[in-house]
């Protein structure tokens, strides 16, 4: 469904991915693991075209999407929760929804059930600001916006960093049920172990921007971990 | 009374001016320095329209939108987009496209424009025949109110209401508004962002040309007649705060009155010290302008 061939992505004059060969495939949850700062968020980034310059292939469903705009991109059907999650101020729970509704390809500009089936606390509070509501909160909002957009895959930046331990389940639940209940492909950056053994299917540990160890997630062993992901 | 109509419609001037203005660098955070062009190009859009098509000064209102709306499309379009995140370089390009625009101008026009403009004859004479009914004057409050300056004030209303909703009432409003505040969120929701831009960019520009209209109703035309609007204008946007329309209006209304009225009691220079002063201090005591609302 979405394959990166030797991709190499700069930021300014850093050089961050080297030399990339991965795929993912359709149905899948694959994740994303690794220390900060070794390229995971500027790999997900290059996936939606976000402020990086990259030179090698990136397909998404047999079209080489690397050259296209990041508008483009979404319109193809990658839905994206970024990191901080980015709600728009001003805008209220509806709105902040609704904009993702621009990349569908159908023009509608309905919520898709789905969203309020995972998240009925939104479909309470649908006329308070985005940004008044709490982190957790805003973490649904922002999965729920990128849901609008109707994806064939949904990349998500840390869903649970920073959020309410209480609120923690429900996102967690919520990802895991896009991926079995719904078959979404799902792309999640994760730091949390557990989280990401209970989801993925398979896994890629980067480092250095490089991929140090990849596999099914039965693979994830403890030594791994260890190896690449402690301090 | 009378003085403080004519505050009224500096300040609405200085509104639709630093409206255009705040919209484009709200939304991309340029500093559109041939801003002030707009508003000469709206005027002499105006004195064309009038003299050659016939047109009467309503007629021209969006007309002159649609013409300066189209300059800022072409501008955006084909220098500003290449220079995004580079502040200076924007700064310092769009100051040569106003110097571009004046001199072209300068050049095909002269500096009579039309054999009716004489430099120094002061602002009775109209290069843009005004409809009679508005160079009339109505009685308000004991005092005698030209209804010009009524309708000035009236249109930055209106102005101001189309934006109002045109920002926050309409898909549009939201995708600039998304735009404005996180440009990658917005373009992963599927928003061309760049045509986002163009769009702001010509609308903001058109704003201004409807100011030139106004403006060419009761000052002389001449290349290089909006560049004190620019710099007013930025000094609006700055006092009332970044992004906020209704810091923007209240700005340029409390600006355009403190003008007026040192203006008419004592004189023009001085006018414009004490609006310099008074914005250095709003910037000294309130950095982020007047008006600014903080959210979570």
């Amino acid at each position: 469904m979405l394959k990166f061939s030797n991709l190499n992505v700069f930021y300014g004059t850093s050089h961050i991915i080297h030399g990339l060969d991965m795929e993912v495939r359709k149905g899948e949850t694959f994740c994303l693991l690794g220390r900060n700062g070794v390229g995971k968020t500027t790999l997900l980034r290059s996936l939606l075209g976000i402020d990086v310059r990259t030179t090698g292939s990136i397909k998404f469903e047999g079209d080489e999407i690397s050259r296209d705009l990041t508008y483009e991109r979404a319109r193809k059907g990658i839905g994206y929760v970024p990191q901080g999650r980015e709600i728009v101020p001003g805008l209220s729970v509806l709105d902040n929804i609704l904009l993702g509704c621009n990349a569908r390809k159908d023009g509608q500009a309905s919520v898709p059930d789905l969203v309020w089936t995972l998240f009925p606390f939104l479909k309470e509070h649908l006329n308070r600001r985005g940004t008044n509501l709490s982190g957790g909160q805003q973490q649904q909002l922002a999965i729920a916006r990128a849901l609008a957009t109707d994806p064939s895959i949904l990349v998500l930046d840390e869903p649970t960093e920073g959020i309410q331990p209480n609120i923690v389940e429900d996102i967690e639940k919520a990802i895991i049920s896009l991926n079995r209940d719904h078959g979404l492909t799902i792309i999640l950056v994760e730091q949390k172990i557990r989280f990401a053994r209970t989801a993925a299917h398979r896994f890629a540990i980067l480092e250095k921007g490089r991929i140090a160890a990849a596999g099914d997630t039965a693979e994830l062993s403890n030594d791994l971990i260890r190896k690449h992901m402690s301090l | 009374m009378e003085t403080f109509v004519i505050g009224l419609s500096i300040g609405s001037i200085l509104f639709m001016v630093a409206l255009g203005l705040a919209i484009i660098y709200g939304t991309m955070k340029v500093i559109n320095l041939a801003h002030g062009e707009m508003v000469m190009i709206g005027a002499y859009t105006t004195v064309l329209a009038t003299k050659h098509l016939g047109f009467n000064l309503y007629l021209c209102i969006p007309l002159a939108f649609l013409v300066t709306a189209a300059f800022g499309y072409v501008i955006e379009r084909t220098v500003v987009r290449r220079l995004y995140g580079r502040l200076l370089d924007t700064l310092l390009a769009t100051w040569g496209i106003a110097l571009i625009l004046q001199q072209l101008i300068r050049i095909h026009f002269g500096l009579a424009l039309f054999g009716i403009h004489i430099d120094g004859l002061g602002s009775d004479l109209q290069n843009v025949p005004v409809p009679s009914e508005l160079q009339q004057a109505f009685q308000f409050l004991g005092a005698n109110i030209p209804v010009y300056r009524a309708f000035i004030f009236v249109m930055a209303l209106v102005l101001g209401a189309v934006s109002w909703w045109l920002i926050f009432k309409t898909r549009f409003g939201s995708q600039l508004r998304a735009v404005s505040v996180a440009r990658n969120t917005a373009a992963a929701c599927g928003i061309n962002d760049k045509r986002v831009n163009t769009l702001a960019f010509a609308y903001g520009s058109g704003l201004a040309g409807i100011a030139g209209v106004l403006v060419s109703g009761f000052k002389t035309v001449s290349p290089d007649m909006g560049t004190p609007y620019v710099v007013d204008a930025f000094l609006v946007v700055v006092a009332g705060g970044v992004g906020h329309l209704m810091g923007t209006l209240l700005s340029a209304g409390i600006l355009g009155e403190v003008q007026s009225f040192v203006a008419t009691w004592l004189n023009d220079v001085y006018g414009r010290t004490v609006l310099f002063t008074v914005v250095i201090l709003i910037l000294l005591f309130k950095p982020q302008g007047l008006f600014v609302t903080k959210s979570r």
